[in-house]
């Protein structure tokens, strides 16, 4: 039996993104119309290496102040104000990465000014410099399931009556710490992603991407009804070659859903044999629902994908036309892989789920009025 | 008020200078041999503290490392520009416990990673106590850097451990309680203060996150 999902919903007061399509809103309809951030770029930067799909905001090189610090100022002046990192309203930062581009930049040119941001500790103590955050602020990383933490225990911390708000926000910038190691897996390579299509090979880009999200308990017309999550521990990377982690997290949700009309985010970067576990245990535990994934054309945007995601899907909701699966083309994994965008009408919820090293599954329910 | 009960407690402090090559012989006899040679020092002492912890599938834990996988990460730095994958998977956050939890195929329901600093163990202590699972082990743990240790970067010295917190009070040997209400903040311990606290049975108490902290001993 999994164990069931935490079914504490809350409210979503605001979310927003920046992708290199811009925000929540201009990347729906850049997705919407098939549109592709990933370009074929050197996988070091300035250091060189083979051409990998990556979806930059510029330059990957590490600057000083760090290249993150302008896109990131951008993304919270949308932040509605607040007692941010008090006791009653803390902040939740998860990231993969933080500034760890910062911790390669300084073993390249020795510049001690690069460590400012150079660790999770460092990073976050320096943006609680920029943004006046108080101390608390909690900080989660775990891979590419981070944000789904971040939500989930911002959920616990509203329903034990500890906090009034939760800010959660999620960062990843690539670096050739994260492109140099992704592509010596030989799963970021000189391929397109196509997630969810059964092809020869499977590969995955790499994207830049920040998000936040304000939740309370208050009611609001997007609401975080459910979080489920499990940890196979089968393999540092792999996963259970029957599926039974994807399984187990599906099912969870699917129990949180109930009989609700839902379409799925999937996590699908582009890899073959998760991405096939993935869509087939998704359609037998969700026969008929739309499956589609957002990486071929941004990439994976690593820990923070979840929020990120998160807020595209909303602003997709609030358009009424959900994005295809950019990228892909049939055959796929499965017939549920929705390739083209289709219209939200006749849905009354969507599932969002993210995979991590580890065999890490996380999904949340997203229920709307 | 919330409160958990203290069951299985371990603490790892090895001697100050004590290697990952050590360690790996010191406690050859907790681990699998075809893990226990990829192991990193964190990995090993982690792993120590949760031997014979009573974990299942539906329980969770919670992992608390400022620094976290430091070796790893600046053997991965220095190993570019032909980035090696084995030390690019060991240093990404928590791979320290990760690598003790898949050496022992033992999967959990919920895997909480923690990596601050000022308030990280009061934040450690608010997952844990914030997690419906029967048992959610508590485990915490740094290793001593070497060039980021001169940059400040990593700790000075290793230590682990690893504490299973239920609502059981029978047979418990410590107990954690949070009671909300309006406290000014004041000064969680670091990690490593907690650490020693847990190895010594020391009685600890401070208030934040809204509300007063107690550590005490049964």
């Amino acid at each position: 039996m999994p164990a069931p999902a935490d079914q504490l919903s809350v409210g979503l007061a605001a979310c927003d993104c920046l992708t290199p399509f811009g925000d929540a809103g201009a990347t729906a309809a850049a997705l919407r119309a098939g549109r592709r951030a990933l370009e074929l770029r050197p996988v070091l930067g300035r250091d060189g290496g083979d051409a990998v799909p990556l979806a930059l905001f510029g330059p990957m090189d590490e600057t000083r102040p760090p290249r993150w610090l302008a896109e990131l100022e951008k993304l919270a002046v949308r932040i509605p104000a607040g007692a941010w990192g008090a006791a009653r309203e803390p902040v939740i930062v998860t990231s993969s990465n933080f500034g760890v581009g910062s911790l390669y930049a300084f073993t390249r040119d020795q510049d001690a000014r690069h460590l400012a941001h150079g660790t999770p500790f460092a990073t976050v103590d320096y943006l609680r410099g920029v943004f006046g955050w108080g101390e608390h602020v909690h900080v989660f990383s775990h891979a590419c399931v981070t944000a789904h933490l971040g939500l989930a225990h911002a959920a616990r911390l509203l329903h034990a009556g500890l906090a009034d708000r939760v800010l959660v926000f999620s960062f990843d910038f690539v670096s050739p710490f994260v492109a140099g190691g992704f592509h010596s897996l030989k799963i970021l390579n000189g391929q397109m992603p196509a997630p969810y299509a059964a092809r020869e090979t499977g590969s995955i880009g790499l994207g830049d991407g920040a998000a936040f999200a304000v939740l309370a308990r208050e009611p609001a017309q997007f609401r975080l009804a459910a979080h489920a999550l499990h940890n196979e521990m089968y393999h540092v990377t792999g996963n259970q070659p029957d599926g039974a982690g994807f399984a187990a997290c599906a099912a969870a949700i699917a129990a949180a859903a109930g009989g609700r009309r839902v379409w799925i985010k999937g996590h699908g970067t582009g890899t073959l044999e998760a991405g096939r576990l993935e869509a087939e245990i998704l359609a037998r535990q969700f026969p008929g629902a739309p499956l589609v994934s957002w990486k071929g054309s941004l990439g994976h945007t690593l820990g923070s994908c979840g929020l990120v995601e998160l807020a595209i899907a909303l602003a997709a909701l609030r358009e009424g036309a959900i994005p295809g699966t950019v990228g892909s083309a049939a055959p796929c994994f499965t017939d549920t892989v929705a390739l083209a965008p289709f219209a939200s009408t006749g849905f009354d919820a969507a599932v969002l789920t993210s995979n991590a090293f580890g065999g890490a599954h996380a999904a949340m329910l997203l229920t709307h009025d | 008020m919330i409160e958990r009960f203290i069951h299985h407690l371990r603490v790892e402090l090895p001697a100050a200078g004590e290697t990952a090559a050590e360690a790996r012989v010191r406690l050859a006899d907790k681990f699998p041999r075809t893990a226990l040679r990829r192991m990193t020092h964190l990995g090993l002492l982690l792993g120590s503290a949760l031997d014979g912890a009573p974990l299942g599938p539906e329980d969770a834990l919670v992992y608390a490392s400022t620094f976290a996988e430091t070796r790893s990460l600046e053997n991965f730095l220095l190993s570019f520009p032909a980035a090696s994958p084995l030390l690019f998977q060991a240093s990404i956050h928590p791979g320290g416990v990760q690598q003790v939890l898949v050496g022992r195929q033992q999967p959990v329901a919920r895997l909480w990673p923690l990596a601050a600093r000022a308030r990280l163990v009061e934040q450690a202590l608010l997952a844990t106590l914030l997690e419906p699972a029967a048992r959610v082990a508590l485990v915490g743990g740094e290793e001593r850097g070497t060039w980021m240790l001169e940059q400040h970067m990593a700790a000075p010295r290793a230590f682990a451990f690893a504490a299973v917190l239920t609502r059981e009070a029978a047979g418990a040997s410590g107990r954690v309680e949070f009671a909300p209400g309006a406290a000014p903040d004041g000064t969680p311990p670091s990690l490593e203060d907690f650490s020693n606290a847990l190895a010594a049975r020391s009685a600890l108490g401070w208030t934040g996150a809204g509300g007063a902290w107690t550590l005490e001993w049964l």
